[in-house]
């Protein structure tokens, strides 16, 4: 499929947030975590985005902030992939009564909505980082389950399925090597919705004050603490805000294109069958 | 020999039973969960009430006694259920008073905010997809559907941020007036959260008039001589509800989670903040009373959209 000017243009902009996050220590001049000038000084050629109220440099804490912010909504995308694919797919293998009594618990866990199970984890291993990764990462894995038992079992209505069985196959090969294949297809299209899930979900909770510590340079804490200055230092909220958005814009956009591509060649196999 | 109309209201309403019972298993799970959850994970929630030297270790005993900290956790749990049924939830770790009423006086200003909220999303997410089918192809359908794109994407922390900024300034213009300070505190709060919740809706109403303006159906009432808007209005939106209502229920339900960002960004008080302060505080009692309230919410709003499709969908009412 063609790649719209929308979708280069997200692109572009993701790449540039990684080369940003890659590469901070080479484009900035400062310390994110020292004070160098005097608190809420406008953006100036020293300071290209000002310095917050304690006086750092806040080019510099948005540039490290990517690396955490970025890194971090990878790592607890991955662990939303790894739990519900794994808890998924186990339903899928298991079949009958096991997979009801599976499928039955993930439902059970989705009637808590997936931010206040991330909280939940929280309020049981305390603030923190790590903490918010982990329960962000926990806190999608149920949705995602429902979604890899949905997929799998949509692919074991392929007549394809019936000719492996027929030839003898065992569950257990079918679905490492029938199913499997196919749920790969799938996997980009997930792993950019979970990580858009994970990358929100991960700002929202810093935002609120749980990830412990205020002083660290993570986008959704930036955010936070340039509300207090609203009136006086308006771009302590412009730039942290702006990353994030437009950040999720992208990953949105090319997540709606990676699904409409994944239906299109989904449609095009079975009119081939 | 039972007469249809009879028959087909009793499928109906052994449908919704059956709905029902499956929920309050779901909720019950749920709360389960909770509760285990945090029992499991925090240990003995007063510990760090000592090691914070705000409680004598007699202080504690007694507090543990009063909580029921002391029983095994099998009639801790059977107590709590119990409680919950009746409305008794236990009370704060900090403040020692009922749950159930700490929660109840923050109930009204979530709520307000909260159904505020759902109507201006109906209004935008009805408005943004009929006008993004409307002009499919047409500059206005594209800044429609792009809109309801950006609704999704857009943190609402940011836009909400944004949105106090904007008025601030207008507020300096205009200093003191009492109908802008409700603006702020109640409308602008509830605009935010309802445009980032519309753009769901719009693109579900926007997919289904795609989809049905297709159908046969549609071309008959083009050749009656119906006109495009009353095609597209009362022929195409009908099919469109039922998912619609759905999505609804669900955002709804989950509303909730967008409460606890707005509130704290608007400085208002309600039950997301006390959420966020419970957990902050480590008041178990109250994170527990939070959630459990949110996961019986979240079936009532799933049974109340079955009813719902029920009335506004006459197939699923049909013998199967």
């Amino acid at each position: 499929m063609r790649l719209h000017l929308r979708q280069r243009l997200s692109i572009v902009w993701l790449a540039l947030m990684i080369i940003l996050s890659l590469a901070a220590p080479l484009l900035v001049q400062h310390d994110p975590l020292q004070p160098v000038a005097p608190p809420l000084s406008p953006p100036s050629r020293n300071l290209p985005f000002g310095a917050d109220n304690l006086g750092r440099d806040l080019w510099s804490r948005i540039a490290f902030g990517g690396r955490l912010t970025l890194s971090a909504s990878c790592l607890s995308a991955v662990i939303t992939l790894l739990f519900g694919g794994f808890f998924g797919l186990l339903a899928a293998y298991v079949e009958g009564r096991l997979e009801r009594g599976i499928l039955w618990f993930m439902n059970a866990l989705l009637a808590i909505p997936g931010l206040l199970l991330a909280m939940l984890l929280i309020t049981v291993m305390g603030p923190g980082l790590p903490t918010i990764i982990l329960a962000v990462g926990v806190g999608g894995a149920p949705g995602f389950a429902r979604l890899a038992n949905s997929v799998v079992h949509s692919i074991q209505q392929s007549d394809f399925i019936e000719a492996a069985k027929a030839l003898g196959a065992d569950r257990g090969w079918i679905l490492r090597y029938h199913i499997l294949p196919n749920v790969k297809a799938h996997l980009l299209s997930f792993a950019t919705t979970y990580y858009a899930w994970s990358f929100l979900g991960i700002t929202t909770l810093a935002f609120l004050g749980f990830a412990g510590d205020p002083s660290i340079a993570e986008w959704g804490v930036l955010l936070n603490s340039g509300r207090s200055h609203l009136i006086d230092a308006p771009w302590l909220i412009l730039w942290p805000g702006l990353a994030i958005s437009l950040t999720i814009i992208s990953v949105h956009s090319l997540g709606d294109w990676l699904a409409s591509d994944v239906q299109f060649r989904a449609d095009k196999l079975t009119k081939q069958c | 020999m039972v007469s249809l109309p009879d028959r087909t209201a009793m499928n109906a309403i052994v449908s919704i039973a059956h709905r029902t019972f499956e929920g309050l298993l779901t909720a019950w799970a749920a709360v389960t969960i909770t509760f285990f959850a945090l029992r499991l994970g925090s240990g003995d929630p007063t510990a760090s009430l000592l090691s914070q030297g705000l409680a004598t270790p007699e202080q504690v005993d007694a507090l543990r006694h009063s909580l029921g900290l002391d029983t095994s956790l099998l009639s801790q749990y059977s107590s709590f259920l119990i409680g919950l049924i009746s409305g008794d939830l236990g009370h704060s770790l900090y403040t020692g008073r009922p749950v159930s009423r700490t929660i109840s006086e923050q109930l009204t200003p979530t709520l307000e905010l909260a159904l505020l909220s759902l109507a201006i999303m109906l209004l935008i997410g009805l408005a943004l997809g009929v006008l993004a089918a409307w002009d499919e192809k047409k500059p206005i359908g594209r800044i429609a559907a792009y809109l309801s794109d950006l609704a999704t994407s857009l943190p609402v922390a940011f836009t909400g941020i944004l949105a106090i900024y904007a008025l601030s300034l207008v507020l300096q213009l205009l200093s003191g007036n009492p109908f802008l300070l409700r603006l702020k505190h109640l409308f602008l709060p509830a605009l935010v959260l309802g445009f980032a919740l519309s753009g769901g809706l719009a693109r579900i109403i926007r997919t289904s008039l795609l989809q049905t303006l297709q159908q046969p159906y549609i071309l008959a009432a083009k050749a009656r001589g119906l006109g495009r808007g009353f095609r597209l209005l009362w022929h195409a939106l009908r099919p469109a509800l039922p998912p619609a209502v759905s999505l609804t229920a669900l955002e709804a339900a989950f509303l909730f989670s967008g409460t606890v960002i707005i509130e704290t960004v608007f400085s208002r008080p309600g039950l997301g903040r006390l959420l966020v302060s419970s957990i902050l505080h480590a008041d178990y009692p109250i994170t527990q009373g939070l959630v459990a309230l949110s996961a019986l919410f979240y079936t009532a709003s799933q049974i109340l959209a079955d009813i719902t499709a029920l009335l506004i969908d006459p197939r699923l009412r049909r013998e199967e």
